[in-house]
């Protein structure tokens, strides 16, 4: 052993981390893992992607028997799919992993050591890991984006035309419903910390985002229609998610500001602020409630 | 100004009381009963800076319980406690940057990865300077011997160079304050006291404040002046390590040199006998009576060589933890009225307090 | 001889209970998982709601008697509803994964030192909790069966139908059981088989018509339907509905359940394979 004395280093520390370093650290050390695991990491890139193609087809065969689902014609849907798919691989490459993670935390007990390093705990525990293989549905998103709106803007009838500022509003949209459920998912993860094992937090975010992959003028017919449109419009926001998005560019926004879809698009722009709000709340309440598992 | 101070600090927690049986269960659906279970019923603790503490005592005494408490894991059902001035279970980020917590049966390192790829985090997290940084880690590292192992995935790693590096992971930042959680668990003889090695020198060259809890009884000699001895959520002891023998090892341990032609079979009933092995006896004798019980022997028997010594650390250890426990059971049938009792066992560090 | 056998059904009793017993633990789980079970199939009809509807205007068909690939609107949600049923049996959460984390993390070694069978202490396992699960679901199942009891205009459809579908939706259970059971014990050969898993789940969701029914399938270019009659899938979420919905008819009630259960032997066989396999290539490598 070396008799060497450790210095001291200098004593004025700034007070707040740099995230964007860590940010970057996790991109870097998440790509790295996966780069490790090259034949695991193309697998999951095929099964993404046949997921994708095999949605693709189940619509196709059911526009083989209709021309509309809910007032959207075939490529009008297909940019909700594609909007869905871009949304959804985001989610699950940036947070399903993490919130997944989160569970797994809590029940090891190895959330202390993430409570222990001076740096916002939610920050930590939501961006720690990146599934980079779930990205292949963002590309195959924006693949189906491009054809159908290509489509939709050479159609004979009511051609579409898409302004500049429809593609920023449409990333815009596309953020806010990132945002909602960025929120909805760790108010979900954090609720693991009273619940124990929370093995069924796939599923049960299955069920609740089921609603948000379908044109939301389904919903809006009969009463039970119209109160699930209400609380997945208003209570649980998922509905705003896709759905206002996918508007702004296949059936744009008419000027009048009063319209039904600018009071959505207002609304998707609450929805994330809160819904980001309240995982921030429910985050901290439940922190407090941590028990920490001993080994 | 102490560097940890711990008033009546309490942590209780609800437990689901699971029954026996299929149609208890079936109840339970319905219906859940539970129980407290309390875990650290109103300690007190005072350290000054510098100090290496061990704390002792059996599973479930509450010991991981303590420093999860300290370290802010976790928030107390009652009391209070500061360290270094803060209130841990607050989180300040001021306060979190100058302590580390080490977890022997946990770990904090990505696993698929290189361990220098999880200190760089901790560079960014800490927010350390790129100088600070790369002089500390290499420092650690050459004491630690773990230079060549930064760069391998740390799940090709053994037990012991994961501990080193978890190590170096938590001293990445320089803290004031050290908790260390069994951290030689599960190690060989060798890990072990390298660890022990690092850790003192460390300690000493930093005089960094240090709380350590371990079943080894070598790692305790090794490191630490001071032990606190904790059994069912209670402090029963808190004093030097020497202390510990002189309060509660009432015993020696006598061993006689007699000349060869002795015949030894005479002693096998000795009361207390340890051992014979010709020409050696070995048996054990309360501390009052070392004097007449060798004066007896001198007098019969031929003796070459005397040696008297205290039973081994592990043992006395040992005997409080029982004692700890038939007090405990003892107790139990009465209400908790511990908070009195306690102040009894150790009047000395209330009296310092005031 | 007697002693042996009476010990055996003993151990397997109590093995059973506490099976029960770990599951009734998680009760809040439970109640949620079950009732959220029946949202996917609200979102359903809706959907096929707005489909019927955008169709039937299309041909000015009044909406009762339009259909689409043999389904009118009211028997495409008793599809899903009985499709719900049929996963009731045949689904299997976790039990891939479960064998596999158990290959992977040496916890298999239990079952090669002591006398127990994990095949058949799985399928046990598996037993009880579909037990509990029916204990604490039926609720809902009937709740939501009376509700949509509208969907269901012809009633129970006759005794010998009824037995086929119930003989149906054990073999399923079993059929899923032993599907499951074997991807799991691929660990043996492939370590990480999460990517595996989701290819079985994914054929899984397409193929055994849990999405849609599969009369919906086109012949061409590629004859789907074709395929999907020579795969297993299908009797694990399609059939028993169809049997229920009287789809499948006469002589073919039969001969559907006899290809079921030469299925499920065929499954059978190749797990234990499989297992006797895998045990002798992980004893040979030493774990």
């Amino acid at each position: 052993m070396s008799t060497k004395p450790i210095e001291t280093p200098a004593k004025s520390k700034p007070v707040h981390p740099s995230y964007g370093k860590v940010l970057l650290t996790f991109v870097r050390n998440s790509l790295v893992r996966d780069m490790s695991f090259r034949t695991n990491f193309i697998l999951q890139c095929i099964t993404s992607l046949s997921w994708a193609l095999m949605n693709f087809g189940l619509y196709k065969i059911i526009y083989g028997h209709t021309q509309q689902i809910g007032h959207w014609g075939e490529h009008e849907f297909f940019v909700f799919l594609a909007t869905l798919w871009i949304i959804n691989s985001i989610v699950q490459a940036f947070f399903m992993p993490n919130a997944d993670e989160f569970s797994e935390l809590i029940r090891t007990g190895n959330l202390d050591y993430a409570l222990l390093k001076p740096i916002d705990t939610q920050f930590l525990v939501s961006f720690t890991r990146i599934d980079w293989s779930q990205l292949t549905n963002l590309a195959t998103g924006l693949v189906i984006l491009g054809i159908s709106l290509r489509q939709l803007a050479h159609q004979a009838v009511n051609p579409l035309t898409i302004a500049p500022w429809t593609i920023f509003a449409y990333v815009f949209f596309v953020a806010c419903g990132t945002v909602v459920m960025y929120g909805l998912m760790f108010t979900l993860a954090a609720t693991s910390i009273w619940l124990g094992r929370n093995q069924n937090l796939y599923t049960f975010w299955f069920y609740i985002t089921n609603f948000y992959r379908y044109p939301m003028e389904i919903y809006q017919r009969n009463a039970l229609g119209w109160s699930l449109f209400a609380t997945f419009t208003f209570v649980v926001p998922v509905l705003l998610v896709v759905n206002v998005p996918a508007r702004v560019l296949a059936r744009p926004l008419r000027p009048n500001w009063y319209s039904y879809e600018w009071l959505l698009a207002g609304l998707a722009v609450v929805a994330a602020v809160v819904s980001l709000a309240m995982s921030r709340l429910v985050f901290r309440w439940a922190l407090n409630s941590y028990r920490s598992a001993s080994s | 100004m102490a560097v940890i101070e711990v008033r009546q600090l309490w942590k209780s927690y609800r437990v689901y009381q699971k029954k026996e049986g299929l149609i208890a269960s079936v109840r339970g659906l319905f219906r859940r009963e539970y129980r407290d279970v309390h875990a650290v019923r109103g300690i007190d603790i005072d350290v000054e800076r510098g100090e290496f503490i061990a704390f002792l005592g059996p599973n479930g005494a509450g010991k991981t319980t303590t420093l999860k408490l300290l370290s802010g894991v976790i928030r107390p059902s009652q009391g209070t406690c500061g360290v270094l001035g803060f209130t841990p279970w607050h989180r300040d980020n001021a306060y979190r940057r100058r302590f580390a917590l080490v977890m022997g049966q946990k770990n904090q390192l990505w696993w698929d990865l290189p361990a220098q790829e999880s200190f760089r985090l901790h560079q960014h997290i800490y927010r350390i300077s790129p100088d600070d940084f790369t002089r500390v880690r290499d420092e650690l590292a050459d004491l630690l011997n773990v230079r060549k192992l930064m760069s391998q995935p740390v799940r090709e790693l053994s037990l012991g160079e994961r501990m080193k590096m978890e190590l170096i992971a938590a001293l990445l930042h320089s803290p004031e304050v050290l908790f260390l959680d069994e951290p030689t668990i599960g190690l060989d003889v060798v890990a072990q006291h390298n660890i022990q090695q690092f850790l003192k020198y460390y300690q000493e060259e930093r005089k960094i404040t240090a709380m350590l809890t371990s079943h080894y009884m070598k790692d305790v000699a090794a490191l630490c002046r001071r032990v606190i001895i904790i059994a069912n959520g209670l402090i029963h002891y808190d004093g030097s390590l020497s202390g510990v023998i002189g309060q509660f090892g009432s015993d020696k341990i006598v061993t006689l040199q007699l000349s060869e032609d002795t015949s030894f079979a005479q002693f096998e009933n000795l009361p207390n006998l340890i051992e014979i092995i010709p020409p050696k006896i070995k048996f054990r004798c309360a501390r009052d009576e070392v004097a007449q019980v060798l004066a007896s022997f001198l007098d019969k028997h031929a003796v070459q060589d005397v040696s008297v010594e205290d039973p081994p650390l592990e043992e006395v250890i040992a005997k409080v933890f029982s004692q700890a426990q038939a007090d405990h059971q003892l107790r139990s049938g009465e209400s908790e009225s511990s908070n009195s009792e306690r102040k009894n066992v150790r009047p000395n560090r209330v009296g310092e307090r005031s | 001889m007697t002693g042996t056998w009476l010990q055996r059904v003993m151990t397997w009793w109590i093995f059973f209970r506490i099976s029960i017993e770990e599951r009734l633990v998680y009760r809040v789980d439970y109640v949620i998982g079950t009732l959220l079970r029946f949202l996917p199939i609200v979102t359903q009809i809706f959907l096929w709601m707005a489909i019927f509807d955008a169709a039937s205007k299309a041909v000015r068909e009044t909406g009762d008697s339009f259909q689409i690939a043999g389904y009118r609107f009211h028997e495409m949600v008793a599809y899903y509803l009985l499709v719900t049923v049929s996963r009731a049996f045949s689904s299997m959460p976790g039990l891939t994964p479960g064998i596999a984390r158990q290959i992977r993390d040496g916890e298999i070694k239990k079952y090669l030192i002591q006398p127990v069978d994990l095949i058949g202490s799985l399928l046990l396992q598996r037993i009880a909790h579909k037990f509990v699960y029916y204990f604490v679901a039926i609720l809902p199942f009937a709740l939501v069966f009376y509700l949509l009891g509208d969907y269901f205009p012809n009633g129970w459809p006759p005794v010998d139908v009824l037995l086929v579908f119930i003989a149906s939706l054990v073999l399923s259970f079993l059929l899923g059981f032993f599907m499951e059971t074997l991807f799991g014990l691929l660990a043996f050969w492939f370590l990480e088989i999460a990517s595996l898993t989701f290819v079985f789940m994914l054929l899984n969701f397409f193929l055994s018509g849990h999405m849609f029914p599969l009369e919906l399938l086109p012949r061409e270019p590629i004859n789907w339907q074709f395929i999907v009659d020579l795969l297993p899938f299908k009797y694990l979420a399609y059939f028993p509905a169809a049997v229920f919905l009287g789809k499948i008819t006469g002589a073919q009630l039969y001969w559907g359940l006899a290809i079921e259960f030469a299925w499920v032997v065929v499954l059978i066989l190749l797990t234990r394979v499989a297992w006797a396999r895998g045990v002798a290539r992980y004893s040979a490598f030493g774990g």
